[in-house]
């Protein structure tokens, strides 16, 4: 535990030495979110309710989904660089979990994105914009919870994607593609409010909606007590699930991998 | 008549190389396409349920997005050298083009035609138009085709100047990276949107810093007339076409000027 949390601090630190790329970062973050809340700022117009949900409420959104899911990214060629090079290698050889490993450095420069980037941004949002407080100080700590699960429905599924490294040429496409789904789909660039119904009802049924939506509805007091509790089972059981598929893509192309030379 | 056959021979070069990997370049082409959807999925959705955006409907949209796109569909076959162009200072590279006998930025702008984003924007963009051009009641008459066209050939022009601009700061500044993602790609994400809809000085960088405003709001509110123009001087949207060429011939006056305090990165 302690190599890991070893691995995540050196990570963090790395990020902190280029101080230009922190206020990049920010600004990045910052008019990501500006942008969309012009838009349903103009498409709510007069209106102040439309379907009982307000624009306050769609800024929170905002701020919280799209703000994280800028934070929580990470490279996602990381797995595909180091089966090109054959440095993969190396790593079976080191006495440390390689998946393991590539968790935590994530979670360290998610972390640091989180810290520098996303806070920033979401101060100086809420000086231009109005965006609600937790529904109670229990509900904010829950969605923290909830969040931090979010994180790993999120990287699990990218680590399925990467384990087609083993067997495709380049996986950005393909990365590239799941990333398009995942932002509609999660409610970082359409508030899960407003999809269409038969969308909605689909999505359900997919891990998406555990990323960013499941943490927002608790913040704002759209779940409370035992649907929290459901609620995070819920992503507890996706999580369980990407790990097992992962983890059968990850085995498999271990053993498919041929690496030339040396 | 030499200039041309260098400049399709370079073009050719570019598709081969990229159709070394048919598949691959296909998925990325196709990633591409999908990347640059998701925002007018997101739209499209959106108006779904809104129905318009400060009096923009659905088919107006995409016609608004459809000349960022065809535009960018250009910029990145022609362009595509000059958009890291300070890596391209810094690893010397620049120095082999030096000592070439064809102008400089003549050889940048057909080195590396970058085929895979051309597509996945080109496609899109004819999509939208193909889609919207038809509901958006325009009269497509000579006037209007050739609006059109002067427009799409302004945008271009205007994204390849502020693509130079960028480039000739890298002869004064080791990193130039940052200024270019500040004033390009995160202005970028504004335009799409009619600029209406956001703060004033938003709009006044779209108009009169970077002026995206120019690639595709007003041209499309020449065609569409939409009430939102009332704010803006009428005159702008006759402007639209040669915009893009005065920014492109300032951005070259200032690429010449530039290119003489040039010093090697040494090595």
């Amino acid at each position: 535990m302690r190599t890991y949390l070893e691995f995540a601090l050196k990570k963090f630190q790395n990020k902190m030495v280029y101080r230009l790329d922190f206020f990049m970062g920010m600004i990045n973050t910052l008019i990501t979110i500006a942008v969309y809340l012009c838009i349903y700022k103009a498409l709510y117009g007069n209106a102040s309710v439309i379907d009982g949900v307000t624009y306050k409420m769609v800024a929170t959104n905002f701020v919280i989904a799209l703000g994280l899911s800028q934070a929580f990214t990470f490279n996602e060629m990381f797995m595909q660089d180091k089966i090109k090079d054959g440095s993969i290698t190396n790593e079976f050889l080191k006495p440390v979990s390689f998946k393991l490993r590539m968790l935590s450095e994530n979670i360290g420069e998610g972390l640091f994105k989180v810290v520098f980037h996303f806070f920033p941004a979401l101060i100086l949002t809420c000086l231009y914009t109005d965006i609600c407080m937790p529904k109670s100080f229990a509900n904010l700590v829950f969605m923290l919870l909830s969040m931090m699960l979010g994180y790993l429905v999120l990287w699990l599924i990218s680590f399925i994607v990467q384990t087609w490294s083993f067997w495709l040429f380049s996986v950005w496409g393909i990365v590239t593609i799941k990333n398009v789904f995942i932002n509609i789909l999660s409610g970082s660039l359409l508030p899960l409010w407003f999809m269409p119904r038969p969308l909605k009802t689909m999505i359900s049924c997919t891990p998406f909606e555990s990323i960013y939506f499941t943490p927002v509805r608790i913040y704002l007091g759209q779940l409370s007590g035992m649907d929290i509790f459901k609620a995070m089972m819920i992503q507890c059981g996706w999580i369980l699930v990407l790990y097992l598929t992962g983890n059968i893509f990850w085995k498999q192309g271990v053993k498919k991998l041929v690496v030339q030379g040396g | 008549m030499g200039e041309l056959r260098i400049a399709l021979q370079s073009l050719k070069m570019s598709i081969h190389t990229r159709l070394q990997y048919r598949v691959d370049s296909a998925v990325a082409a196709l990633a591409v396409f999908i990347r640059e959807s998701a925002n007018i999925i997101v739209i499209y959705l959106a108006l779904l349920k809104f129905d318009r955006i400060n009096e923009w409907n659905v088919n107006e949209m995409l016609f608004l997005f459809s000349l960022l796109f065809l535009t960018y569909a250009f910029v990145v076959s022609l362009f595509a050298d000059l958009r890291y162009f300070s890596d391209t200072i810094r690893e010397g590279r620049f120095d082999r083009l030096m000592v070439r006998p064809r102008g400089l930025l003549f050889q940048l702008v057909l080195n590396n035609a970058d085929i895979i984003a051309s597509v996945g924007h080109g496609t899109l963009g004819i999509i939208l138009f193909l889609v919207s051009a038809g509901r958006v009641g325009i009269q497509w008459n000579t006037g209007t085709v050739l609006y059109y066209t002067g427009t799409i050939i302004g945008g271009v022009l205007m994204q390849g100047g502020m693509f130079i601009i960028f480039s000739s700061l890298s002869f004064y500044f080791v990193e130039t990276g940052s200024i270019r993602d500040i004033f390009y790609w995160n202005m970028r994400k504004f335009a799409g949107y009619p600029i209406s809809i956001y703060p004033k000085v938003i709009q006044i960088i779209m108009i009169y810093i970077v002026p995206f405003a120019f690639v595709n709001y007003f041209p499309a509110q020449y065609l569409l007339r939409k009430p939102d123009m009332a704010q803006y001087p009428e005159i702008y949207m006759y402007l639209a076409p040669f915009a893009g060429i005065m920014i492109y011939f300032l951005a070259y006056l200032f690429w010449r000027f530039s290119v003489k305090r040039y010093k090697s990165t040494g090595n």
